[in-house]
């Protein structure tokens, strides 16, 4: 048996995988000790399973966990009091970031504050050049009194980030020496080993990020494991990471950035499989939809994308990972977005939202703002007595009253057409959100499956599936926990990267080759330290490359372990301009093509991981009606049907309301609706087909 | 303005996001493939969406310079020269004299036609290039006596691609009068691919909701804008107010260029008047504005001083009249005269002066001066790099940005540039210059006690040095503020002056001239500090956990801190109020016997 749990800013998520395929718990997060959330939630599987605690844990082979316990204390700057050390004259690398600005006309923004303070950045009289030279000596006087004054200001870690240590280490790893020996158990974080990649502002950023955390997480890591082994845990424990795999809990605290991003990485692998074993297709579009925000990810030809520049925060503004992160896009769309009307009479959706507390006005708890549920309410897809499994009743009242009078009344329309405007206005902002990156990643949405996850999925991800004229959409029966369910179909993964730069026109096959060689034995090393023989890894080698003077890389995968002539350089250069054609429309077929560097991806399957999707609900409930809206005809009846009631292969028509576990999916329009082998909920958007 | 029917609130919210949507992707396209230091990283691009009648529709996030009171011109040239136009066409426009930013910025122009071939809307995509063809190797050509000095080659709207195919001829003079010709060839093409993109989105959006309910849309949506702009300005205390400013000295004009700017608001009517006329004729040298950035700089000072969500096309800018004199050096050039800095450095200096205005008109509106100046930390460098065999580079490198200005909301943002990018550009990582090029970048960072104190201050300027390796290196530049320091408003203080010097093999450093070309030597080093911007209102009245902030940041120093924002800081660096109290009392009674 496995687990695997993820920790929302509402639920924990709890999936348990056994023989007879996946079964989700919730229970509600506890922000004050997370751990216990996840005792409370395990707890609850155990009575649902009629088993007790220690003997459900006694049987799990491995437990694996995503948490935002890191991503929280960077986000509210509660992550240790951290030594910035940089080269000599460059003080203001963690500050200047890499410039720009997100709204040239807004200055009502002051300037975003760097990650270590001024106040606690060193300069380190040193300098290497970009050839590995050096151009001024490790000044090791002058670094013993910066100790002195390290000490003095109570450091809890230090980042160290000095010019090309990627290319000349030697000045990183000195310094290294004298912080073993002057601050004795301050953890530290050198930039070339974490981060061997170019541009100092996103190395010096993966250390301060890194070494900030090391306290806080090695705490979380050690607590968690003791407190999971006393209630009877036996299996190994393994952590999310940021990259889309897992890695093992001790791996995660020496290098506790690694798992900053791991909440939204986990989603797309889910949604991989459900496209793959429901659809059959590799091309998926996974959309994650909370109360607060929408995260989309992507796959491509069952590859997931990466992204090297992923931010902690906002993008350009927060504080960048400088690692590679899955590429997910989030929307501040949700049921808690707010809509309003501009004094021109536009109406808006968001950015404000309002959130679990107070909520939307229908949930009672004060909420005098219409919302995104309230809408939903209004127009008879939610059912007042039954929401999110009947944890709560909701005021249908309210809600018509705040759409009524804070949009309705406003724009001289009716409520019912004020909440359709909502609904369609925030379907919007998820299209938009998925185009930018589907054509940023050179997919066809049209020909992509959709994955419907996430706890508000179901109210308009069928809207979302035929405004971007996707034939099939996924709701998966673990949908609403997609993130826990994907955990569990991941594989340990590691990246290592290698700065050779070259060009094609004039390709430097020999220190190529003596990267591509080390990255090879650096992933036969992981396999060694994960138990398993070096030929069980998958080692992907990929490059980083551009057209010359491009700032932006593409991720090329190799055929190659080595490049032995210039056939093997002419095939990479067609690969590239292959790849730069389908991402970004244009090629240059002419033009030499420049790699700035070098990857490699390793992946060890976890031998104990029986690869089960399925999560087939026990067959019960009937159908029922209720009054909803359905685009072109009004409020009408529409069946309300339990997801747990469909038949495998037999097809329902829409309109129709799905109830499935912890979301009603509305298929306000015709749309051929059913149960797949997985227990996903599979929709054909049949009637957009006929249209095109 | 209520829609006259429900379908259509919708409606119109969700066609401006997908016309948004369609700029974002234009300009996500061209910052992906775009080849040059100038358009990839400092994001020097713009793309926006016009009317068939070219009314600016929809802009995305790019350097307000390029997309404000400029497209409309072009587009408008485009139907003068070419009546009829048809799908596939493509037009090259760089021409200042026809509605373009200045020569270093080519536009392409796609006519968006229906398949009854009737043209429904214009697409524009505009990049600065890495070189345009200039007699010296420089974009920003300051010394440019008139345009044939300046050596641009202009293309009043010419034609580059018909029934989709290049029209290669063109392609080929660009390619024998061009530095570094591949690149030019490169952010060509990623021009071109995105405007092209543009066009495929329309189309296909059309396709989907009819054109007649596309042009129902325009001009719903520049009557919202409008009606937006109207009551923005119906918040503004009405008004009238002359601000003048004045460009340093440059070559071809020894006194500097002075500027008066006549500002009025009208509330009542929604409207706002900008007076540019009363200043001097053209100059013979690279500085004099086009009329598209006269237009836009006006335009900039306004809405960087009212709220900024209020959208930026032909409806807003319908309630904005800016006055221009035909020959005036912020007006209308007269041909040949060069426009080879019409973005930056005079664009500044009059935006400058209309934000500033802005903050006379009344308290809590308005903005101080912005950082000027093109400084050798964003120079074009040049040189033969010898690090692999002997290869011949120009590039212009982004290192350090002049500070921005105090507000009445915000602090100066640091990296802010000057007004025409509106701090869109990014700056270079130091390890992709070195590598790029055979320089070495010996220091970056924020010059301390460089802001403008206010109430809230403006940012300080950076300092930049660098030197060559391996061979001499040529630095042009182009820069302002290091006699005319940026002003600040409702009694902020001006920003430090800019500085450009040279460190020499010995050491000593010894000031250079403010364009250049400056020749570094092997062994020597180019120092620079960009401008720092204006503060924002009285800096005793600051708020002392600010200023003790500041201090413990290294941004302002303690004796600044007392002598200028009349705050004391204890040895914790501390705020000491009952110091802090008397000291600002003492300030006070200072100015007013000054008064």
């Amino acid at each position: 048996m496995r687990m695997s749990v993820d920790i929302g800013g509402t639920f924990t998520d709890l999936v348990v995988e056994d023989a007879d395929g996946l079964a989700l718990y919730k229970a509600p997060t506890v922000p004050a000790d997370p751990v216990q959330g996840i005792l409370d939630v395990l707890a609850t599987a155990a009575v649902a399973r009629d088993v007790p605690l220690a003997s459900l844990l006694g049987q799990v082979g491995s437990f694996v966990h995503a948490t935002t316990r890191g991503l929280n204390a960077v986000l509210t700057g509660n992550a240790a009091r951290t030594a910035f050390l940089t080269t000599a004259g460059h003080p203001d690398v963690l500050l200047l970031r890499e410039g720009g600005r997100p709204d040239p006309f807004d200055f009502t923004r002051p300037f975003p504050l760097p990650y270590v303070p001024r106040a606690l950045t060193f300069e380190v009289p040193e300098r290497v050049l970009s050839t590995g030279e050096v151009l001024t000596p490790f000044d090791a006087g002058a670094f013993e009194r910066t100790c002195d004054e390290l000490v003095a200001a109570d450091v809890e870690a230090v980042a160290v980030c000095l010019l090309w240590a990627t290319v000349n280490p030697v000045h990183e790893l000195a310094v290294g020496e004298v912080l073993e020996r002057r601050l004795p158990g301050v953890p530290y974080t050198l930039s070339h080993a974490l981060n061997p990649s170019l541009r100092e502002y996103r190395r010096a950023s993966s250390a301060a990020i890194d070494a900030s955390l090391k306290p806080l997480m090695s705490d979380y890591f050690s607590a968690l494991t003791d407190r999971l082994r006393a209630a009877g845990l036996a299996g190994r424990i393994l952590m999310v990471t940021s990259a889309g795999g897992v890695i093992d809990a001790v791996d995660a605290v020496a290098r506790p950035i690694l798992t900053i991003n791991s909440g939204p990485s986990m989603a797309p692998i889910a949604g991989r499989a459900y496209a793959l074993a429901d659809a059959g297709s590799e091309d998926v579009i996974v959309a994650d939809a909370g109360g607060t925000t929408y995260d989309v990810t992507l796959v491509r030809r069952g590859e997931i994308p990466s992204t090297r520049s992923a931010w902690v925060g906002e993008v350009g503004t927060g504080h960048m990972t400088g690692l590679p992160s899955i590429d997910v896009k989030s929307v501040g769309a949700g049921g808690g977005s707010i809509a309003w009307v501009d004094e021109g009479g536009l109406l808006h959706v968001g950015p404000q939202s309002a959130g679990s507390v107070p909520g939307p006005a229908c949930y009672g708890r004060g909420g005098t703002r219409p919302t995104v549920t309230d809408a939903a309410l209004v127009l008879g897809y939610l059912d007042p007595d039954e929401f999110s499994s009947g944890a709560m009743r909701l005021d249908t009242k309210a809600a018509i009253e705040v759409v009524r009078t804070e949009v309705a009344d406003v724009l001289g329309i009716d409520v019912i057409e004020a909440a359709d405007a909502i609904l369609q206005l925030t379907t919007e902002q998820m299209v938009r959100a998925i185009e930018e990156i589907t054509v940023g990643q050179g997919i066809d949405p049209a020909k992509a499956v959709l994955i419907g996850g996430g706890g508000a999925a179901g109210l308009n991800a069928h809207a979302v599936a035929e405004r971007l004229g996707c034939r099939t959409l996924v709701v998966p029966a673990v949908g609403a926990a997609l993130a826990a369910a994907g955990a569990l179909m991941s594989d340990l993964t590691a990246i290592y990267s290698a700065t050779a730069p070259t060009v094609t026109s004039a390709f430097h096959a020999d220190r190529v080759n003596a990267a591509l060689a080390d990255l090879v034995a650096q992933g036969r090393d992981f396999a060694a330290r994960a138990g398993v023989p070096a030929e069980a890894a998958g080692i992907a080698l990929f490059a980083e490359a551009r057209y010359p003077q491009q700032i932006w890389e593409l991720e090329v995968p190799l055929r190659v372990t080595s490049f032995e002539s210039t056939a093997d350089v002419e095939a990479f250069a067609q690969d590239f301009h292959r790849t730069h054609e389908e991402i970004l429309g244009i090629t240059d077929p002419a033009s030499p093509v420049e790699v700035v560097s070098w990857g490699a991806r390793v992946t060890v399957a976890l031998d104990e991981a029986n690869h089960q999707i399925g999560a087939l609900p026990p067959p019960t409930g009937s159908a029922d009606v209720r009054r909803a809206f359905v685009p072109g005809e009004g409020m009408r009846e529409v069946p309300v049907v339990p997801l747990a009631s469909m038949q495998v292969g037999a097809v329902v028509r829409g309109p129709v309301l799905v109830e499935a576990p912890f979301t009603t999916v509305v298929v306000a329009g015709e749309a051929d609706c059913r149960l797949g082998e997985s227990g996903s909920l599979v929709i054909e958007t049949v009637q957009q087909e006929e249209n095109r | 303005m209520n829609p006259s029917t429900p379908g259509e609130t919708a409606q119109l919210a969700v066609l401006s996001h997908r016309f948004e949507a369609i700029v974002t992707r234009m300009q996500n396209t061209l910052a992906r493939s775009g080849r040059s230091g100038v358009l990839n990283t400092a994001r020097d691009f713009s793309c926006c969406i016009l009317t068939a009648d070219g009314d600016v529709l929809m802009t995305g996030q790019s350097p307000p310079i390029h997309v404000m009171g400029g497209p409309d011109l072009q587009a408008r040239s485009l139907l003068e020269f070419y009546p009829e136009l048809h799908a596939g066409e493509a037009f090259l426009h760089n021409s200042p004299y026809h509605g373009n930013t200045h020569a270093a910025d080519h536009s392409i122009l796609i006519p968006v036609v229906d398949e009854a071939g009737v043209h429904r809307f214009t697409v524009l995509a505009k990049a600065h290039q890495a070189d345009c063809g200039n007699s010296i190797p420089t974009t920003y050509m300051a010394s440019a006596r008139d345009v044939y000095e300046e050596g641009a080659l202009i293309f009043p709207v010419v034609k580059v691609q018909e029934g989709y195919r290049d029209c290669e001829d063109i392609l080929r003079m660009c390619e024998m009068r061009i530095r570094v010709p591949e690149q030019w060839r490169g952010d060509y093409l990623a021009i071109l691919g995105s405007a092209r993109i543009g066009e495929r989105a329309l189309l296909q959006l059309a396709e989907e909701v009819g054109w007649d309910t596309l042009d129902d849309f325009a001009g719903k949506w520049l009557d919202y804008s409008e009606v937006r702009m109207a009551s923005a300005i119906g918040k503004l205390p009405a008004g009238t107010a002359t601000t003048t400013t004045c460009h340093d000295p440059f070559p071809g004009v020894p006194e500097g260029v002075p500027i008066t700017v006549t500002l009025s608001v009208d509330p009542d009517g929604g409207r706002i008047e900008v007076d540019l006329r009363d200043n001097i004729d053209c100059v013979p040298a690279g500085l004099n504005l086009s009329e598209a950035t006269s237009r836009t700089a006006a335009l900039i000072g306004i809405f960087n001083s009212i709220d900024h969500t209020v959208p930026h096309n032909q409806g807003s800018f319908r309630r904005v009249r800016v006055h221009l004199r035909d020959n005036c050096v912020v007006g209308i050039p007269r041909h040949p005269a060069s426009c080879s800095t019409a973005t930056t450095n005079l664009s500044n200096r009059v935006g400058n002066a209309v934000q500033r205005a802005m903050a006379e008109i009344g308290p809590g509106i308005g903005m101080a001066e912005v950082g000027s100046g093109m400084s050798p930390s964003e120079a074009v460098v040049s040189g033969v790099d010898r690090r692999e065999g002997a290869t011949a580079f120009v590039n212009q490198i982004f290192t350090g940005t002049n500070g921005g200005a105090g507000s009445p909301h915000a602090d100066g943002w640091l990296t802010m540039s000057d007004l025409g990018s509106g701090g869109t550009l990014l700056l270079d990582s130091v390890e992709i210059d070195e590598l790029k090029q055979p320089i070495v970048i010996h220091r970056r960072g924020i010059a301390t006690d460089t802001e403008g104190a206010g109430e809230l201050r403006g940012a300080p300027g950076i300092d930049v040095e660098y030197g060559p390796v391996g061979g001499p290196l040529e630095a042009i530049y182009a820069n302002d503020g290091s006699i005319n320091t940026m002003a600040g408003a409702r009694e902020g203080h001006p920003g430090a002056p800019s500085v450009q010097a040279k460190r020499h093999r010995d050491g000593s450093v010894a000031e250079v001239d403010i364009c250049g070309p400056v020749v570094i030597e092997e062994g020597e080093r180019i120092i620079a500090r960009t401008s720092g911007g204006g503060g924002y209102g009285s800096p005793v009245r600051r708020d002392p956990g600010a200023v003790a902030a500041d201090v413990r940041e290294g941004w302002v120093t303690r004796a600044r801190a007392e002598a200028v924002y009349g705050v004391v800081l204890d040895d914790a660096l501390q705020v000491d109020l009952a110091a802090t109290r008397r000291r600002r009392d003492e300030l006070d009674s200072k100015e007013l016997v000054q008064a």
